[in-house]
């Protein structure tokens, strides 16, 4: 994933040329560039890519998108071709009558807490390993051990510690505070924020690393001669290297927790503690345990347009699209 | 980490996507095999059998698949093949490909308060005279064992496989040292008992507040016991006086009397036969025969033994008159015949094969679930361990055939989940839990009034 980000350009300012590029084909790029002239390119190669996302994401968004207007739950699943069309209705009780509005607010909330406190311990982490040292190799393998975990062996390993006897509760005792619940109540939000900032600090810590990579080694050079200290040094050439890979992880970051249900089914179970009862949560509880299959395409969709607002305005603003000469 | 932006979308429609692919290549239709008056000759056929996958005793369940497979084969010359789910999930997944599709297993095994889900969908065979003599008849099995297998005697869909009825373990020591000389059989005399029974860190009673099925079961139980049946016809009755009451009592060994470790407020099932198991509780409610391998493997060995849940509800010294003694919900498993299947009669052979007196006994053996066969059950009556839950079993009462009784047991549940933070801080008060019980009142109505169209 990191394959679109190889060029980060800190001082780019060129036009978001072919910005329409959603489908992955080849972009214009610059109008007077070598190469292939857009008539002829090969654009037919793109059928097999172009078939398998028909099938494999557009059909079933359509799918969802059409049962979301449907009636369809465990008394209708049968003849669900003819399950009467209800419009938006479903989409009316959602907003209306379910918990949607706010299980869209701590899913939003819950995803940008901890992307926030994840990107500077990812890019820290990986300054303290960018230069060789004795140990750098182990340093670095430890630091991925959060990340090949999977994440029901955190969530397993993590609710066994702050059960209301367990060994976090235990150690807070013999330092003398009081741990109290860790699994329900108000805590339990600040749980699945701490938890998934120690299962997911790696990945900005991975893409952090992949930029700094980047640099190349006259850069450090020529910082070194012109005398900056180490944190100028950082802030003024070494972090707008950065600033490509980090805008990727935490775009990529921030929509992975809000699609996070393992880790929130694992700790808290359902039905979930309200001050937990994150969208996955609240889609999964809607589906398959109150069978209203309809209702749950109808919350899935609203929550598809929601990230999907901010997303694009996102990635027209910072142009990851956008390669220098349009070289890969 | 493929995280385009459809994913959620993707994954709710997934499930009809692959029906759709599954309707378009697969014909349905409800034709039946040759019917002979004796044997089922099913020659060159395969049935599909879809079954809880037992964690327990994983192997066990192999060997068992491969026996039924030979003696199936013997019988009928067809063959089985065995498919298993892991959860309630999945399964659900499996139901609603199959239904809509028109194809998959013949015979489901569901759990028994599923069973008024998967009627609801209409995709199973109702029984009639012709079935139950195929299965070798409706006397055949234990009568309370049937309490869940449809909404009314015409319109039977399950058939009952195997019975896990709940009873309480208690240690005979801690009891005789308390001296008290048989356990509670009203749950005032049980609170008072275990108040008896709690002393340093040794507690009354066992439970696990957190387990995400056991407590709908104690408040859905006292309500019962006290003549709310929870779904009244077309109403739901949550907000009643009588599960209010039910919530107290139950909320009450933590908050008032201090009965229970505070830690349970964080308890699974598991967590709760722990604390049992090593001593540090006199009571453990809500179990079944099924935790005996774990407690012949405990400090409690030799100490134990179950009885009945009290089946006379708080505050009362006998059952009022709308009242039913249940000493447990219907519990265990029951098989289904999928409506779209082309060879039912061999699926109603093979039922019958597994429900014989003898097959189930070895079931019984080998997994500790208690058979639905009555003769078979008869057999094991004399076992000292086993009676009690085998006596719960002929006491057990079903819960209400409902469509909607799925999200009734949720907000059951919920009610539970939204007041640990009150319970682990001492108190719940009235106005919350009274709120808490209005609110899944209104849900659970609706999701009723949606059942009834």
């Amino acid at each position: 994933m990191a394959s679109s980000v190889t060029e980060p350009r800190p001082s780019d300012s060129s036009p978001a040329a072919g910005a329409a590029a959603g489908s992955g084909g080849p972009t214009p790029g610059e109008k007077r560039r070598k190469g292939l002239s857009e008539k002829n390119r090969p654009l037919w190669l793109l059928i097999p890519g172009g078939l398998l996302m028909t099938v494999v994401i557009l059909v079933p968004l359509a799918m969802g998108i059409w049962m979301s207007l449907i009636d369809l739950d465990q008394y209708t699943l049968r003849r669900w071709v003819s399950a009467e069309f209800i419009g938006i209705l479903n989409y009316i009780e959602a907003a209306t009558s379910s918990d949607l509005l706010r299980s869209i607010w701590l899913s939003v909330s819950f995803a940008v807490i901890s992307t926030v406190v994840t990107i500077p311990l990812g890019v820290a982490a990986a300054v303290v390993t960018q230069n060789a040292y004795r140990g750098r190799a182990l340093v670095r393998s430890i630091f991925l051990i959060p990340y090949v975990l999977p994440s029901f062996v955190v969530a397993s390993v993590w609710r066994t510690m702050l059960q209301p006897d367990g060994i976090v509760n235990v150690a807070l005792t013999n330092i003398g505070m009081d741990g109290g619940l860790w699994l329900n109540g108000p805590n339990s939000y600040w749980t699945l924020v701490w938890v998934e900032i120690w299962a997911a600090w790696p990945f900005i810590y991975l893409l952090a690393l992949s930029g700094l990579q980047a640099v190349d080694h006259e850069v450090h050079e020529a910082s070194a001669l012109d005398g900056a200290l180490w944190w100028n040094k950082l802030r003024y050439v070494i972090f707008p290297y950065l600033k490509g890979p980090v805008s990727l992880a935490f775009l990529l970051a921030t929509l992975n927790h809000i699609n996070n249900f393992t880790l929130p089914y694992v700790l808290f179970g359902a039905p979930a503690p309200s001050d937990v009862n994150v969208l996955p949560i609240l889609v999964y509880v809607t589906s398959f345990q109150s069978f209203r299959f309809g209702l749950s395409a109808a919350m899935a969709v609203v929550s598809l347009v929601l990230i999907a607002i901010p997303l694009f305005i996102y990635l027209r603003a910072v142009r990851l699209d956008v390669h220098e000469g349009g070289k890969k | 980490m493929g995280m385009s932006k459809p994913r959620r979308l993707g994954a709710v429609a997934a499930a009809a996507i692959s029906v759709l692919v599954l309707a378009a290549c697969g014909g349905s239709g409800g034709t039946t095999s040759g019917a002979t008056g004796g044997k089922v000759d099913g020659t060159g056929k395969t049935l599909n059998v879809l079954m809880n996958v037992s964690a327990q005793y994983p192997q066990e369940q192999q060997a068992w698949f491969k026996e039924m497979g030979t003696k199936f084969k013997a019988e009928t010359g067809a063959d089985i093949q065995w498919e298993t789910f892991a959860t309630a999930n999945d399964e659900m997944t499996r139901i609603q490909t199959s239904v809509v599709s028109g194809q998959g297993p013949d015979v489901y095994g569901l759990g028994t308060t599923f069973t008024p889900t998967a009627y609801s969908t209409g995709a199973f065979v109702k029984l009639g005279e012709n079935e139950w003599n195929q299965l070798g008849g409706k006397d055949k099995f234990v009568p309370a064992a049937l309490g869940i297998s449809g909404p009314d005697e015409s319109n039977h869909i399950g058939i009952p496989f195997v019975s896990r009825p709940f009873v309480m373990a208690y240690n005979t020591e801690l009891l005789a040292a308390a001296g008290i000389d048989k356990p509670a059989t009203t749950w005032d005399e049980f609170t008072a008992q275990a108040k008896k029974l709690t002393t340093g860190d040794q507690y009354g009673i066992a439970v696990a507040y957190k387990d995400n099925f056991d407590p709908w079961k104690y408040i859905w139980g006292m309500s019962i016991q006290a003549g709310n049946p929870l779904i009244d016809g077309d109403k739901v009755r949550l907000d009643d006086p009588i599960t209010k009451k039910a919530y107290e009592t139950y909320f009450g060994w933590v908050t008032k009397d201090k009965v229970v470790d505070p830690a349970s407020v964080g308890w699974a099932n598991p967590q709760a036969l722990a604390a049992f198991a090593a001593g540090k509780a006199a009571y453990f409610p809500m179990t079944s025969p099924l935790s005996i391998p774990a407690l012949d493997a405990s400090a409690v060995k030799g100490k134990y033994k179950y009885a009945l849940m009290p089946t006379v509800p708080p505050g009362e010294t006998s059952n009022p008159s709308a009242g039913k003694p249940a000493s447990s919900i219907l519990s265990g498993d029951n098989l289904v015949v999928a409506d779209y299947s082309k060879q039912k009669d061999l699926a109603f052979a093979f039922i019958k094969m597994i429900t014989e007196k003898d097959v189930q006994l070895n079931y019984f053996k080998v997994f500790g679930q208690l058979p639905a066969n009555q003769a078979a059950a008869k057999e094991l009556a004399s076992n000292e361990v086993i009676a009690p839950a085998l006596d719960s079993g002929a006491k057990s009462v079903a819960t209400p055939f409902s469509g909607a009784w799925g999200d009734v047991q949720l907000s059951l549940t919920n009610v539970v989940v939204q007041s640990i933070p009150d319970l682990s801080a001492g108190a719940v008060s009235d106005a919350s839990l009274a709120q808490r019980l209005k609110d899944e009142q209104t849900k659970s109505q609706t999701a009723l009034d949606r059942a009834k169209k």
